[in-house]
């Protein structure tokens, strides 16, 4: 096709396209039926969702390889990989295929009239800025979880893709994972009553046991680049690749590389996706050596009123093996909701959730209620859909980002050593002048929301 | 940016009524004690934090908050430390300082503290200065505005000035983000620009860079 504007024209015609045939029309895995729409086995160009790839180590990996998988399937284009590490990059671009480019600044991307989304999976104090970029250059966001650093982030993320209108999806999948969903199923139907109190469980942050002197960073690395909205400081190895999450600054430990998969679970199961906690209290043991500062132990305690229930964020906590010891799952992380007539456990709660047999078994009765379900129970595809309608996604930015925020305020308590109380209206600390400022990190110029 | 409140009003705290007598309190037992109720001398702390025994340094800084004004200018004097744990420690157990002090109803530890990271932002090195000029964004006040403002002129920590006046709250803080403004060289007018726009003001010209790309890559694409 060959439309005077081609990014508005594919997307009005995906519109119009989901319209006049019904959601249903479009089963995922395809963006749109082949053969309809292109030639038979030749889907067109507009046919496809373009996508450009920001941060493309770690999970931005695993995602690259996801939407060059999809390439085959004729739905997905991948224009475009972007990196500040050079080695990354280059091995990103082998693997990405020759009709995509490269990219060290991921403005350049947002430039691209000729794309249409982004994944961003970058280190953790980079995810706002650039989903706000994004979002304002007309481009869908799927942002890795945690959504943001800071409470003014966050309030910008959401103020954004209203702004744009456009899809972002988080990646906390968690809750798009079948058993997680049979799990809301089960308690949304009263199967353990009245939930007043959930316990998260984790395994602790590591500590840094090898510290290293400030350094120069390695030539592949644009070390202002990675940084970006982060005050400036010397380059130290341990800050990279993959262990940012264990700097508070860049990452913020195990309460936020986890719990915004565990805490997801659990404010799509309460319902509190639209609210937050009154109180927020936090205590733990920080590293005595090291770069990284993030807590090695910590429990939060989450107040919610209006219901009035707790959660609770414990590092370790307590381990609950997986009731099935002949399956290996990931149990060194999960959940328990405790009703006033029974308990419900999720196990793990990220990319894989699993749950109880009651309520893996649970049918719906007539009259049951529905609870929200992803497209496929795949975050991708849900992502997609979002595009596609404009409906909410599964892990839409206000979900993302009311999880992210139970991570932060659990860290700011830890950090000033002090309870804080949160107005989950305004969503504004209450009280506490220092902590209040803490809401904001102002950040370097020009790397700003 | 978020509007401040205004501070609880003072009150007697637990530290301002803290007993002499707790201040020789061996500091190995600390880190089985809140924080709050005991601190160490500031010459305990200053010597444990130099302590190259992570149980002993750990702990050390942990539990500086208590120890207040009096171990600001000396824990800052170990952040350039050569050994960088060292320096290390000492810049944490600054922050456990500032962080203790700005709680809810301890404005008088607050304001002593901020009296005492004021002067570093003078002479100390420029690493020290910017780190300063953080803790001074969490608990300053129209005291520190100016000589804060200062380094807005210092090309090592301008950035770092900009970043921390915005977070102080009130009228005099956008007043001298305005005043470096007008006489910032052409390369940092946009960033005083943002900071001004982020604190409500309108300024003309200086166009936000934000989403302008720069720096680009020298991986290639493969010819085929």
């Amino acid at each position: 096709m060959n439309h005077a504007n081609p990014k508005i024209a594919r997307r009005d015609f995906l519109k119009t396209g989901a319209t006049a045939l019904g959601a249903t029309a479009f089963t995922l895995p395809q963006l749109l039926p082949k053969g309809v729409l292109a030639a038979a086995g030749q889907p067109g160009a507009n046919d496809r969702l373009v996508t450009g790839h920001i941060g493309v180590g770690g999970m931005g990996g695993g995602h690259l390889g996801y939407m060059v998988g999809r390439m085959s399937r004729g739905d997905v284009r991948v224009a475009a990989v972007c990196d500040v590490d050079e080695k990354r990059l280059a091995g990103a671009l082998e693997r990405a295929g020759e009709q995509a480019r490269p990219y060290r600044d991921y403005r350049y991307v947002l430039e691209r009239k000729d794309i249409d989304a982004v994944v961003i999976a970058t280190p953790d104090h980079w995810h706002a800025v650039q989903t706000v970029h994004a979002a304002e250059s007309g481009k869908h966001v799927y942002v890795e979880k945690p959504a943001c650093c800071t409470i003014e982030e966050g309030k910008a993320m959401v103020a954004a893709a209203k702004a744009s209108k456009v899809a972002i999806q988080v990646g906390s999948q968690g809750r798009a994972q079948p058993e997680c969903y049979r799990a809301h199923l089960y308690i949304a139907n009263g199967m353990i009553g009245t939930v007043r109190k959930v316990t998260c469980w984790h395994y602790e942050t590591p500590a840094d046991n090898h510290p290293v002197p400030d350094s120069e960073p390695p030539p592949e690395l644009d070390w202002d680049l990675w940084l970006g909205p982060l005050r400036w400081r010397p380059y130290n190895a341990r800050y990279l690749h993959g262990v940012f999450r264990w700097m508070m600054e860049s990452g913020g430990g195990q309460i936020r590389d986890r719990g915004a998969h565990v805490m997801s679970n659990a404010l799509k199961i309460m319902n509190a996706d639209h609210t937050g906690p009154v109180s927020i209290e936090a205590k733990g043991t920080l590293p005595t050596r090291g770069l990284w500062d993030s807590a090695i132990t910590m429990e939060v305690v989450y107040e919610f009123k209006n219901p009035d229930w707790t959660l609770v964020w414990s590092q370790p906590g307590k381990r609950i093996p997986y009731y099935n010891p002949d399956r290996k799952i990931r149990d060194g992380y999960g959940a328990v909701y405790h009703g006033d007539k029974d308990t419900l456990i999720l196990w793990a709660g990220d990319g894989q959730t699993f749950t109880e047999p009651k309520a893996k078994d649970y049918k719906l009765p007539p009259g049951g209620i529905d609870v929200p379900k992803a497209v496929n129970f795949n975050n991708h595809d849900d992502w997609f859909e979002g595009i596609r309608t404009g409906k909410p996604t599964i892990m839409n930015v206000q979900a993302g980002v009311a999880t992210a925020f139970l991570t932060v305020l659990g860290n700011l308590s830890l950090v000033l050593g002090r309870k804080l109380h949160w107005n989950p209206v305004t969503q504004e600390i209450v009280g506490d002048e220092e902590a209040r400022r803490k809401m904001s990190r102002p950040q370097r110029y020009p790397y700003v929301l | 940016m978020v509007n401040p409140e205004p501070r609880t009003p003072l009150t007697m705290t637990m530290n301002a009524s803290k007993p002499a007598a707790l201040a020789a309190t061996p500091l190995a037992a600390l880190s089985q004690m809140a924080p709050a109720a005991t601190s160490p001398t500031v010459e305990q702390l200053v010597a444990h934090i130099q302590n190259t025994n992570d149980s002993i340094r750990g702990p050390a800084w942990q539990n500086a908050g208590p120890a207040g004004a009096p171990a600001v200018k000396p824990l800052a004097g170990l952040m350039t430390h050569k050994d960088f744990e060292i320096a290390r420690a000492a810049k944490r157990g600054l922050w456990k300082i500032v962080r203790h002090a700005g709680r809810p109803g301890a404005q008088a530890e607050a304001e002593s503290v901020e009296r005492e990271l004021i002067p570093l932002l003078a002479s100390t090195p420029h690493t020290v200065r910017r780190e300063v000029l953080w803790m001074l964004s969490e608990i300053g006040t129209d005291r520190a505005v100016e000589p804060m403002a200062v380094l807005l002129a210092d090309k090592d920590s301008r950035e770092d000035a900009r970043c921390s006046l915005m977070r102080i709250p009130g009228p005099k803080a956008v007043a001298a983000l305005k005043t470096a403004f007008g006489a910032a060289p052409e390369d940092f007018k946009h960033a005083l620009a943002h900071a001004l726009r982020v604190r409500g003001e309108t300024v003309a010209g200086y166009p936000t860079r934000k989403r302008v790309p720069t720096k680009q890559t020298s991986v290639k694409q493969p010819t085929s």
